[in-house]
């Protein structure tokens, strides 16, 4: 992991980007990303989020605008995208769409054999990635066999093997049921903790409410707001105005603000756990 | 399916796919060289045996997978031996004595490596295979193609039978003529998801920073070279058996 510093870790300058069918991906979008940081992007199917992903990655290049990491230009060379590459690791929404080899050893070995690693070195790391998800007992197992839940998390795998700096989910708790939501959770507690800059897609407004440092929302191919999460409670009404909903949290405690159940404190409660917690302590 | 299950449940799983590779060249390689009808059998029975208590494949799954393969042997065994023709009315001719004699013999010799073939592919996954190829210096081209051909047969067996199981559900196979209408449609459905995977696995491919032949790391197996070593011993004895004429 790099040391913290003031500049950004990935930055988008008006970033456009339109497909062969004429259909719009990106259009002028700016964004940046802080590193370590926690980041949520929200917006309704065809927003943009898995264009704005694969421009981060470097899979799809900008028609207009630039796309910066840690303050330079991407070098879109052979090996300015290996670099990057290593750097930036992205977790593709369905796990069919990313698993190559039937085996989960081989599918997570893939990417550091990609890296150029030494045998030895990536069965460290292969070793160490599956621990990091729990499912070290089924390295030897069938890709095929698996549930969906562990698919993605064979997927995750993948991407932490290459140990990225940042790390990027396509609707990561997609199809998954409340116990996997909550393993998830945990494997991304645990990758912040260890200095991880991670940005996710999703569509649940409670889980990102909850998670995240700075909540995006897309539309139409652009960025068109972002908040810091302690702010969203301020200002439910423009936040509501996107029409993806209100973090229920927010909004509960801003209810039982206003008729002087609770006191708005330095910190808002974040979870449905917290305020129960919080209206407990009241009691 | 049931192969797969075997090859992943098996007593020896991890067990060297070379030594097991080797042992099944070697069974092979006996099936021919056997100059009788005798030692043919004898050697597919032994093969047989080895499958079933060496390795534990279940009988009852062992006889399951290989009943079709048997049935082909029975038809070609059959046009071997029957000559049927038509004078003005049919006929039928049975081979003779010393034709019989051949037959028989190249049909213990297909009985012989199909259940070679059988103890390889039922104690071994594909994966391993491969692996086993890829160690061998098979061109990588052919290697990443089963690769992706192996892992997209589930994939797309799973999406025939979500698609399949969604059309009937809406009365999609109640007749003939609907049942050739929603064929079709799998089959349109199909080229386009094929054609939207490939995107998607390219550009999976390209965000793990791939941009030559698929490469994964080798398997660890048990005691590689006692394996080897046990399985050219065992390899040599089915071709010395085949050469003794019994």
């Amino acid at each position: 992991m790099t040391t913290q510093t003031d500049t950004p870790i990935l930055e988008l300058q008006e970033v456009s980007f339109r497909y062969p069918d004429g259909s719009v991906g990106l259009d002028s979008c700016s964004l940046s990303l802080d590193q370590g940081s926690r980041s949520a992007v929200l917006g309704a199917n065809g927003a943009g989020k898995t264009t704005l992903f694969l421009h981060l990655n470097g899979i799809l290049r900008p028609q207009s605008g630039t796309v910066r990491y840690c303050g330079g230009g991407l070098d879109y060379g052979r090996c300015g995208l290996h670099g990057l590459r290593s750097r930036i690791g992205l977790v593709f929404q369905n796990p069919d769409s990313q698993l190559f080899s039937a085996s989960v050893r081989e599918d997570v070995s893939f990417g550091p054999l990609n890296l150029g690693l030494k045998n030895n070195a990536v069965q460290e790391r292969v070793h160490e990635a599956l621990q990091s998800v729990g499912l070290l007992d089924h390295a030897d197992k069938p890709v095929h066999n698996l549930s969906f839940g562990q698919k993605k998390r064979v997927c995750i795998a993948g991407v932490l093997a290459m140990r990225p700096e940042v790390l990027i989910l396509d609707e990561p708790m997609a199809g998954l049921d409340v116990a996997m939501q909550a393993e998830l959770d945990g494997i991304l507690d645990k990758l912040h903790g260890e200095g991880m800059t991670i940005i996710i897609a999703t569509h649940d407004i409670d889980f990102a409410y909850r998670w995240a440092d700075s909540v995006t929302i897309m539309t139409k191919g652009q960025c068109a707001a972002t908040w810091e999460t302690q702010r969203i409670a301020e200002s439910l009404v423009e936040f509501a105005s996107y029409g993806l909903g209100i973090p229920r949290t927010a909004e509960l405690h801003n209810c039982l603000v206003e008729a002087k159940l609770l006191s708005r404190g330095k910190s808002l409660p974040r979870s449905h756990c917290e305020l129960l917690r919080e209206i407990a302590a009241v009691k | 399916m049931l192969i797969e299950q075997c090859a992943y449940s098996n007593r020896w799983r991890r067990v060297s796919p070379a030594a097991k590779g080797l042992f099944s060249a070697c069974g092979i390689v006996a099936a021919f060289l056997a100059s009788t009808p005798r030692t043919t059998i004898i050697l597919a029975g032994m093969m047989t045996v080895i499958t079933v208590l060496g390795a534990g494949v279940p009988l009852r799954r062992y006889l399951k997978v290989a009943l079709p393969e048997l049935l082909f042997l029975v038809v070609a065994l059959a046009t071997l031996a029957v000559s049927v023709g038509w004078n003005g009315h049919l006929q039928c001719r049975l081979a003779g004595r010393a034709e019989l004699h051949h037959v028989a013999l190249v049909c213990g010799r297909s009985l012989g490596s199909i259940a070679t073939l059988l103890f390889f592919c039922l104690s071994t996954p594909m994966t391993d295979i491969i692996s086993l190829l890829r160690s061998l210096r098979f061109p990588e081209v052919l290697l990443d193609i089963m690769t992706l051909g192996y892992r997209t047969v589930f994939v797309f067996q799973e999406v025939i039978h979500d698609t399949t199981t969604a059309q009937t559900a809406r009365l999609g196979y109640a007749t003939p003529r609907l049942a050739m209408r929603s064929l079709g449609i799998l089959a349109a459905n199909m080229t386009m998801q094929v054609w939207q995977r490939s995107t998607d696995l390219h550009q999976a491919a390209l965000a793990r920073n791939n941009d030559g032949p698929l490469k994964f790391l080798e398997g660890e197996f048990c005691h590689p070279v006692r394996s080897l070593c046990a399985a050219a011993i065992g390899g040599c004895m089915l071709i010395v058996l085949a050469l003794v004429r019994i």
